[in-house]
């Protein structure tokens, strides 16, 4: 597909800050993307993640900052000249044009030869699925069908940047999946610097290379999915990504306790002032045997077992009358075994799964 | 317009069944200062001397009757007209005869009443130019309106044919007393328009209403216009530089008819008998410069002679203009009408 | 398939029982309508084949046929309104794309004064254009005092005047929908546009000004109709020079005290604008195919 210069370009953002009067959209954002690297931002609504794309993609003017692409500073470049491909939230595909139409805009303002225009055009449309609907509306088109018609028009210039805004929040689930796997092919294939953004964690997870979580425009955490699920650098991140519960430690020395009782944990815990114990329901285990030795043990009762089909789950009470959840697989033995409401049971949580991180609400 | 025309259609047809008959007598005039003149020298002195309410109101002229006629809803007891306008309708049916033995004609002008329309006042269409242009000795006579070399400045003139070919012709050098005969064909009508094209380049604007007349001499818009002598001198009044001769002027009347039905149509005849009288005539210059139609209306004392040269009916001045041919005017309005607006849109 | 047929009939009865309760809900305003205009129109039209003696004649239709004043009154009507809707859209599509980008609290204020004229009598705006505008008037004093110009300009009294007065009174019909179909565009696609390698000027050309088309045809078609119908402002603008139909109309209700010869003008205007707005349908609608969608 690439023709020329194949290779894609790092993106690199400094101390970039945006306000809209009081809010700061953008508060001292430092991002550095690699060449070819998948990259998510991930945050709650109003976290800033559009206003970051927008920023890269040149429509939001930051009130101070740097950003290279490369080793160019495009940060006074108009929109039209930074040469990247977006897919918006909304689509944005041109409704007075048709599907072929769209997608040889881009083209037709690079000044191609109508003969490669609609060879491209048609390649384009055949990397996302869509073959031979080059003549039709966009009305015509059913939503996965926009979003890949959307995907279409931005690569077929062949950006070596692709910037995607939620591209896929508008699908049922069974499509968003589908596609999914379809836009991380895609970027194998085609190898340009992406940035996308999602609010949905699975969606992250599932895609990026790294992610980026967002709150109140910063950026809290930059990591590998699994270390950001792993190793959560604060309770924002963790509680964001992932179910868990936060139980309240005590420090001193190298010994950490949860209500007197010393944890064991194999990770060292961060050097903050405050530590919290970050239990994951699927982390966490109902012991039929009572206290399990080498392991950190919880007295709890049973408040509510809920069966889920592939899963169930238990709402435990700790003695000091935090709510536990935890989910358990369903096999036969196992589902008989579930304890009944008001039942006292044992939780273990292995040394390996005892994750201790900042315990400061963020 | 269409929708305007239909809704004044519709809201005629829903006005005259709505009204009541609470006035004994409904008259109908051009409103403005003309009908405020009629109403405090004619209809309001008479109805109080014959003891009835007469309710006035504004109309737009034979349209307006016609439609009441042909709808068999007559509310109108009483109209005034263009004389020329009242012998049409008469001619076409639409206006009562009116009767000669209730209402005294007997010292009027002779071309000042005809059988359908009874004259209530007597004006003057003429030439006035811009004093500030051409001084106290503007032009003379429709040569000189004509004249734009000597009388360089510009036009304006009417916009419809009322009035309008007769100075054209005088402008060419016909004598007045033959204006009506050449203008008896085509080929005369003709003549006078191309003698309007002739001076076209000159007309600035022309004019289709008394008070634009007016409203051009006072704003200095044109130095010359064609008009009506009633407006230049109220023009006059408000200040405008503005002066008018009667020489070659067309002399011409406003006159009353009855519609053909009108409710109350006898009591309609007494008070037309009662307004043509010269006491209520002789008040009417107090309020416009126009002359009665009633020669005893003189003699009153009520006019005072300054007063009485000055109106187009004293007897020197209706001797130096060209009195207004109804015949001709029944005979060819429509036609001269058409070969006048195609000269305008050309 | 057996149980059906007594079913279906059941249903058929519901089905015209619901059309006669629209019906019914509806028949005042059906009712309004045919009074205010089906009949009047009807009437229009009938009373156009009247002559002057009252019986069934062409001679209205005839006349205009014959007299070439006729030809050429409607010749001027459809050059005033296409003018006029020239320079509407020349003024009014600009503008109302400024109006567009501002910010809406500034816009709104904007649309007020883009509006105010409607709050004032159509025949006082002419006037005062006539103040105005006139040899003597507030534009050629300041101007001459001014040292602008010497002798003042005649902008008054002829087709420049007309046309003022119009532009002026026809503005807000064209702004206000181009407004409506601005604001309805989504800023993404113009961003998209950019984002893809389009400049502004493409930009604004490529996307956003075809996208804006159906308010623009909407906004022109509406001016020009409704200038087709002109009375108050060429005849006191256009001098007397001007000649629109409408201005014909009155003349001739005057002229022949008969409606016919009215009704005949009004009937011709009424088929000529009727088809008119049969060819701009046809327009719209392939618009509506191209631009549809939002
Ligand atoms: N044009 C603007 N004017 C004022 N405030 C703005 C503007 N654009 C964004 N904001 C504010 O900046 C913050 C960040 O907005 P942004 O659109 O980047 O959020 P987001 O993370 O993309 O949210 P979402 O997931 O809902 O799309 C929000 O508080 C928003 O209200
Ligand atoms: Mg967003």
């Amino acid at each position: 597909m690439r023709s020329q210069d194949s290779d894609a370009l790092p993106i690199s953002i400094r101390g970039v800050t945006k306000t809209y009067g009081a809010v700061h959209a953008l508060d001292d954002v430092s991002l550095e993307v690699k060449s070819g690297e998948f990259i998510t931002l991930l945050g709650p609504s109003g976290s800033g993640k559009t206003t970051l794309l927008m920023v890269i993609a040149g429509f939001t003017r930051p009130d101070c900052g740097s950003l290279k692409f490369g080793e160019r500073e495009v940060i006074r470049t108009p929109p039209h000249l930074r040469d990247l491909g977006m897919t918006f939230q909304s689509y944005a595909l041109f409704p007075h044009m048709s599907v072929a139409g769209n997608v040889a805009y881009p083209l037709k303002l690079r000044k191609l030869q109508k003969a490669e225009i609609a060879e491209r055009v048609e390649k384009a449309l055949e990397t996302v699925q869509l073959g031979g609907y080059g003549d039709r509306r966009i009305t015509q088109l059913s939503g996965g069908q926009k979003q890949r018609v959307a995907l279409a028009r931005s690569i077929v210039f062949e950006p070596r940047i692709l910037l995607m805004d939620e591209p896929l929040s508008a699908l049922d689930k069974k499509l968003r999946d589908q596609m999914q796997i379809e836009l991380r092919h895609l970027h194998e294939k085609l190898g340009m610097t992406t940035v996308y953004v999602t609010h949905d964690q699975r969606e992250a997870l599932t895609m990026s290379d790294r992610i980026a979580v967002v709150n109140k425009g910063r950026i809290m955490q930059l990591a590998s999915p699994r270390e950001l699920y792993e190793r959560p650098a604060n309770r924002f991140v963790a509680d964001f990504i992932g179910d868990s519960t936060f139980l309240p430690v005590e420090r001193s020395g190298e010994q950490v306790s949860y209500g007197g009782m010393p944890l064991k944990f194999v990770q060292a815990p961060p050097d903050t002032p405050t530590l919290a114990l970050m239990v994951r329901p699927e982390r966490i285990v109902l012991s039929s045997e009572g206290p399990r030795e080498g392991a950190n043990n919880f007295a709890a009762t049973a408040v509510e077992v809920v069966y889920q089909g592939d899963s169930y789950l238990l709402h435990a009470r700790l003695d000091d009358g935090t709510l536990i959840a935890l989910r358990g697989g369903v096999r036969g033995a196992s589902l008989s075994a579930l304890p009944n409401v008001g039942d006292k049971v044992t939780l273990t949580l292995a040394p390996e799964d005892t994750v201790l991180i900042d315990g400061s609400e963020a | 317009m269409k929708h305007k025309m239909t809704f004044t259609l519709v809201s005629a047809l829903f006005a005259t069944t709505a009204m009541a008959h609470a006035d004994d007598l409904t008259v109908a005039s051009w409103g403005g200062s003309y009908q405020e003149a009629q109403s405090k020298a004619l209809f309001e002195p008479a109805a109080k001397a014959m003891g009835i309410d007469v309710k006035q109101e504004t109309y737009g002229g034979m349209s307006d009757v016609k439609l009441q006629v042909s709808t068999g809803q007559v509310t109108l007891d009483i109209v005034a007209s263009g004389s020329g306008s009242a012998a049409r309708a008469g001619a076409e049916g639409m206006l009562e005869e009116l009767d000669y033995d209730v209402i005294d004609v007997s010292n009027f002008g002779p071309t000042l009443y005809s059988k359908y329309c009874v004259g209530g006042d007597v004006f003057s269409t003429t030439y006035a130019w811009n004093t500030d242009t051409y001084g106290e000795n503007g032009p003379q006579s429709w040569a000189d309106f004509w004249d734009v070399e000597k009388f360089p400045g510009k036009r304006a003139y009417r916009n419809k044919v009322a009035g309008a070919l007769e100075p054209a012709l005088m402008a060419d050098g016909v004598a007045p007393e033959d204006v009506y005969k050449v203008l008896d064909s085509e080929e005369g009508i003709e003549r006078a328009l191309n003698k309007i094209r002739e001076l076209r380049p000159n007309i600035d604007v022309f004019w289709s209403s008394g008070a634009q007349q007016a409203q051009l001499m006072k704003d200095g818009e044109v130095d010359m216009t064609t008009g009506w002598n009633g407006r230049f001198d109220n023009a006059k009044k408000d200040g405008a530089k503005v002066a008018y001769s009667y020489n070659q002027a067309l002399l011409d009347y406003d006159c009353f008819a009855i519609p053909k039905g009108a409710p109350n149509k006898d009591l309609a005849m007494k008070f037309l008998a009662e307004i043509s009288k010269p006491e209520y005539q002789d008040d009417l210059p107090k309020y416009i410069t126009y002359g009665p139609t009633n020669n005893l209306a003189f003699e009153t004392g009520v006019i005072d002679a300054a007063t009485a040269a000055g109106l187009p009916s004293s007897p020197e001045n209706a001797a130096k203009q060209l009195p207004i041919s109804l015949e001709w005017y029944a005979k060819w309005e429509t036609v001269a009408s058409e070969m006048y607006q195609e000269m305008m849109t050309e | 398939m057996q149980a059906t047929p007594a079913n279906a009939s059941g249903l058929r009865v519901d089905e015209k029982l619901e059309r006669m309760k629209l019906f019914g809900l509806s028949s005042p305003a059906l009712l309004l309508v045919l009074v205010i205009l089906v009949i009047p129109v009807g009437w229009l039209f009938y009373v156009s084949f009247l002559g002057g003696n009252g019986q069934f004649s062409l001679e209205n239709y005839q006349r205009m046929v014959e007299r070439s004043s006729y030809m050429r009154i409607f010749r001027t009507t459809f050059e005033v309104s296409l003018v006029t809707t020239g320079l509407c859209i020349l003024i009014g599509y600009p503008l109302a794309y400024f109006l567009s980008q501002i910010p809406p609290r500034i816009a709104n204020l904007c649309m007020i004064t883009v509006l105010l004229p409607f709050w004032t009598s159509l025949l006082v705006r002419t006037y005062a254009w006539l103040v105005l505008l006139q040899k003597q008037g507030l534009i050629n004093e300041w101007a001459m005092a001014l040292g602008l110009w010497d002798e003042p300009i005649k902008m008054v009294h002829n087709m420049t005047g007309t046309l003022i007065g119009m532009v002026h009174i026809m503005l807000p019909f064209l702004i206000l929908p181009v407004y409506g179909s601005m604001k309805a565009v989504d800023r993404d696609y113009v961003k998209a546009a950019a984002n893809l390698g389009a400049s502004p000027r493409r930009a604004f050309w490529d996307v956003f000004f075809p996208l804006t088309m159906p308010g623009l045809f909407a906004g022109t078609l509406m001016v020009f109709i409704l200038c087709l119908g002109f009375f108050v402002t060429p005849a006191v603008l256009g001098g007397g020079k001007v000649i629109m139909v409408s201005m014909k109309i009155v003349s001739n209700i005057e002229l022949f005290v008969s409606w016919g010869a009215a009704s005949a003008l009004g009937v011709v205007l009424l088929a000529l604008t009727f088809a008119i707005l049969w060819v701009a349908s046809r327009f719209l609608k392939l618009d509506q195919i191209a631009g549809g969608g939002h």
